[in-house]
């Protein structure tokens, strides 16, 4: 069966190029260019998962909004954020709403395929039972790389696909030093240095939630990051 | 020149004033010099016909005859004066009686009012004054040998007599009187008189109103005699008897008639009322004169000493201000002469002479002088002082607006509130002026500054469609020979990416800082550490790095200054050659801790530094394959502001390189 990739973007040109490539990978692709068109849609039908810009047409933030309504019909609706602006207020703002991932415009189509295929491979993986050979564990810390799911003292970790794969990428080989290059090759983005800073700060805040003495990621001062046991 | 001198020269243009004021008060001078001249002569004009015709009142005169001729007939022609004749003796004016010792000293000294008479080589002088109706006669008679009467020697035994001086005068009444004044040595005489009695006895009668002296002198000897002009009537004569021995026969001569001693010549004397005539015409500061027409004076009445209550040259002011305006060689008496005619018109009876010191009038003009240079000095000082004050007023203010517009231009964040704009003149227009200026060139700037970050925003959209396109025709599948344009306009669009993220870079870094947290951590493992990681960044240059040996704790966001530190260290690479060693320095001061980071290269032009850390400016000219915007060293600066420090460059000593110098506080 199909799934229906649900794209809301007011840009025509962006819209229908992104369109024609999901219909490419064998998705259903359904359009809409403002939130009322799209809201009217999602309670006729909810799509599998959504990639909204965050302006739409007279709306600056339409986006968000359109988020908030899109959670209150599913909780489990993968949702990403797409954006021309990069900046951090905009991804703490998507990211407090309940939006899986938030990427910037300027990220490829295969990147951005590759997301979407990855947050579709979750949903199917949190739906089967746990398989332990996927499972990564350094003391507290258990990752599950298929379910791209992340559990500290057995606590469920909140982090968008973008900070799994920075975690996930530090996690393996801990004590390596990884760079800022190597850190964006892994979560499959092409981003400024002040945007991995900005998401590295992002996912020790959300471990210091469940454990304020969480160190664990390291900066390397020049060179990158690490992660200590 | 500066502003406040040329103003203060301007003030001292005032000084004009005073100036003006003196031309005025010398020609007011003269004017009041003419004035008063004119007055003066009317003056004179008018005593002068009072007197006319009062011949009377001029001259002594016979009270009988002229009240004939004034009764007879006032139309008829008046008797002319008497034919002037050499035997007239003519009184000069004394102002003080002299003292009656027989010496001259107390004699004006006026050679022409001598008279002299000789008889063979007997020569004697004579010299007459009036003074307060006394006749002052002095004789200077040469004789080579003076013979005084004997001592205890009858005045009427011949044998006995000396040389002797004989006096003769008519009196009122017409009848003639001889004295004769004779010494039996040197000192004081007294006249005597030769009476004859009843039967013809002769006596030597002794004459008390007739005093004098006698001295001898080395050319013959001298007699000083006061006769009451009350016994004296219209003629008068001197007559001298020089004998050569005693009881000879003596040689007379003189202005009597050596036979009878009658008198030839006449006493031409002013009439005693003359002098209270002239003075019920006198004031203070005047003089009243009178003189025969062969300008003999008659009468004077004298207040010319007295002057009104204010003396002259009151005050060191007044003083130097009259010898500003005197003209040195002005007279300081005026005169007016008016001639005094007979009633005919005819004859000229004498002159007379009306003086007036210059005091009277000087002393107003003085006061006027005075008055007025003080009010036009205080006028000059209050104007210089005014426009001492507006200026240095004016210059503290142009120094102000100056300083506050230089600061404006060379500081990266401009002035907001400028100085002087409240003021209504035209300074306050300028100031005005600038301050929209600068106004207008803070938006200019600003937009400027967000032009980079809403550029690399607005482009964004469409650089998206153009790369999605790319890749959606790339998975469409083209043929080879297109692939290679695809792969040239996706390489394309990359270097188009990295151009926007460069552009926004400040933007986010002013993102980055306002929502950065401040955390205390060290700062030199985190150089040393950043050190290591630019050895690999850039393995063709060498880094060195100094660091203290006490540990140095700051109050910041590391992660800012690390993305300073690669600003630098950017910075440092582009501009030394390759193999080149750039130093990481740290070192301390009491408030603050100092990062130095030197590379050698060219050196730094005056300019350059101070423009470095502006926004949007760049020394680089060569070509380089990475999209810059002037940011870099504008994002150093906002990190260093950020940790309370400031940025700075400097060359190297000997321009061998540049250093660039962060301060930040402990």
């Amino acid at each position: 069966m199909k799934r229906t990739v649900a794209i809301v973007e007011d840009e025509p040109a962006i819209r229908d190029n992104y369109a024609a490539a999901f219909t490419r990978e064998g998705y259903v692709v359904r359009t809409y260019s403002n939130r009322a068109q799209a809201m009217t849609a999602f309670h006729a039908r909810l799509p599998d998962l959504a990639v909204i810009d965050i302006s739409l047409e007279d709306e600056p933030e339409g986006g968000f909004e359109l988020c908030r309504q899109l959670r209150t019909l599913s909780a489990e609706l993968p949702i990403i954020f797409l954006t021309a602006r990069d900046t951090e207020l905009d991804a703490v703002s998507g990211l407090r709403l309940g939006a899986d991932d938030f990427l910037t415009k300027d990220l490829s189509l295969a990147h951005l395929i590759a997301r979407v295929n990855a947050l579709f491979r979750r949903v199917d993986a949190l739906r089967r039972p746990l398989e332990a050979s996927q499972v990564i564990r350094r003391g507290p810390l258990t990752l599950d790389a298929e379910r791209m799911q992340v559990e500290w003292d057995g606590q469920v970790v909140l982090l968008s696909l973008t900070e799994f794969w920075i975690v996930f990428a530090l996690a393996r080989h801990p004590g390596h030093v990884k760079n800022r290059q190597q850190l964006m090759d892994a979560a499959n983005v092409v981003l400024d240095d002040n945007t991995i800073t900005s998401h590295v700060k992002r996912i020790r805040r959300k471990f210091q939630s469940i454990d304020p003495r969480f160190d664990a990621v390291q900066t390397v001062y020049g060179m990158g990051y690490r992660w200590v046991d | 020149m500066s502003l406040r001198l040329k103003l203060l020269l301007l003030a001292l243009a005032t000084l004009v004033l005073p100036w003006a004021g003196c031309r005025y008060a010398q020609e007011m001078e003269s004017a009041l010099r003419e004035g008063e001249q004119n007055s003066l002569s009317s003056v004179a004009e008018t005593i002068a016909s009072s007197l006319q015709g009062r011949r009377d009142l001029l001259y002594r005169e016979p009270p009988a005859a002229d009240t004939e001729t004034a009764d007879t007939d006032d139309a008829a022609p008046a008797p002319l004066s008497p034919p002037p004749s050499p035997y007239d003796i003519k009184p000069i004016l004394l102002f003080a009686p002299p003292l009656l010792d027989g010496y001259t000293d107390d004699w004006p000294h006026d050679k022409s009012a001598w008279r002299y008479f000789a008889q063979g080589h007997h020569r004697f002088g004579v010299l007459t004054g009036v003074c307060e109706r006394m006749l002052y006669v002095l004789l200077e008679v040469q004789d080579d040998h003076v013979v005084f009467d004997s001592p205890g020697a009858s005045p009427l035994d011949p044998d006995t007599f000396g040389d002797r001086v004989w006096l003769g005068f008519d009196d009122a009444e017409g009848n003639q009187h001889q004295i004769f004044l004779s010494a039996t040595g040197p000192g004081s005489i007294t006249g005597r008189r030769i009476e004859t009695g009843e039967f013809g006895q002769k006596s030597a009668v002794t004459e008390p109103r007739i005093v004098g002296a006698w001295i001898s002198t080395p050319q013959g000897y001298r007699v000083e005699l006061r006769v009451p002009l009350s016994m004296v009537g219209e003629h008068f004569g001197v007559l001298i008897d020089d004998r050569s021995a005693r009881g000879a026969l003596p040689v007379s001569y003189g202005t009597l008639r050596s036979d009878d001693l009658h008198t030839v010549g006449r006493l031409i004397v002013a009439s005693p009322e003359l002098t209270s005539y002239l003075r019920q015409f006198i004031q203070p500061g005047l003089r009243l004169s009178i003189a025969s027409p062969e300008s003999r004076l008659l009468a004077q009445a004298d207040a010319l000493a007295q002057v009104t209550e204010l003396g002259p040259g009151r005050g060191l002011l007044a003083r130097l201000y009259r010898r500003f305006v005197d003209r040195p060689a002005t007279p300081r008496i005026i005169d007016a002469t008016a001639a005094i005619y007979d009633r005919q018109h005819r004859e000229v009876l004498g002159s007379l002479k009306v003086s007036q010191t210059e005091d009277r009038w000087l002393t107003l003009r003085d006061r006027a002088l005075t008055r007025m240079l003080n009010s036009t000095l205080l006028i000059s000082a209050i104007a210089v002082v005014a426009i001492l004050i507006f200026a240095a007023r004016l210059a503290v203010r142009l120094s102000r607006l100056r300083t506050a517009s230089e600061s404006a231009l060379t500081r990266a964040g401009l002035v907001t509130t400028f100085p002087e704009t409240g003021t209504a003149d035209e300074l306050g227009d300028v100031a005005r002026g600038f301050s929209t200026l600068l106004s207008r060139l803070n938006e200019y700037t600003g937009y400027l500054r967000t032009l980079a970050g809403k550029l690399a925003h607005e482009i964004r959209t469409p650089l998206t469609i153009v790369r999605s396109s790319l890749e959606n025709l790339e998975s469409e599948g083209v043929s080879p020979s297109a692939g290679i344009y695809l792969e040239r306009a996706r390489e394309g669009s990359e270097r188009l990416n990295a151009i926007l993220i460069a552009m926004g870079a400040a933007t986010r870094v002013e993102e980055a800082i306002s929502g950065a947290e401040r955390v205390s951590f060290a700062l030199a493992p985190l150089i040393a550490s950043a050190g290591a990681s630019y050895r690999i960044a850039f393995p063709d240059r060498h880094f060195a790095t100094e660091l203290p040996d006490e540990p140095v704790t700051i109050q910041g966001a590391p992660d800012l200054i690390v993305q300073m530190l690669d600003k630098l260290v950017d910075n440092a690479v582009d501009f030394s050659p390759v193999g080149a060693t750039i130093t990481l320095r740290l070192t301390l001061e009491p408030q603050a801790a100092v990062v130095e980071v030197d590379n050698p290269g060219p050196p730094l032009s005056g300019t350059t530094r101070s423009r470095l850390f502006e926004s949007l400016w760049q020394s680089r000219t060569g070509a380089d394959s990475r999209p810059h915007f002037g940011l870099g060293l504008y994002i150093v600066r906002l990190i260093a502001e950020f940790h309370g420090g400031t940025a700075s460059a400097m060359s190297l000593p000997g321009d061998s390189g540049a250093r660039f110098r962060i301060r930040l506080a402990r």
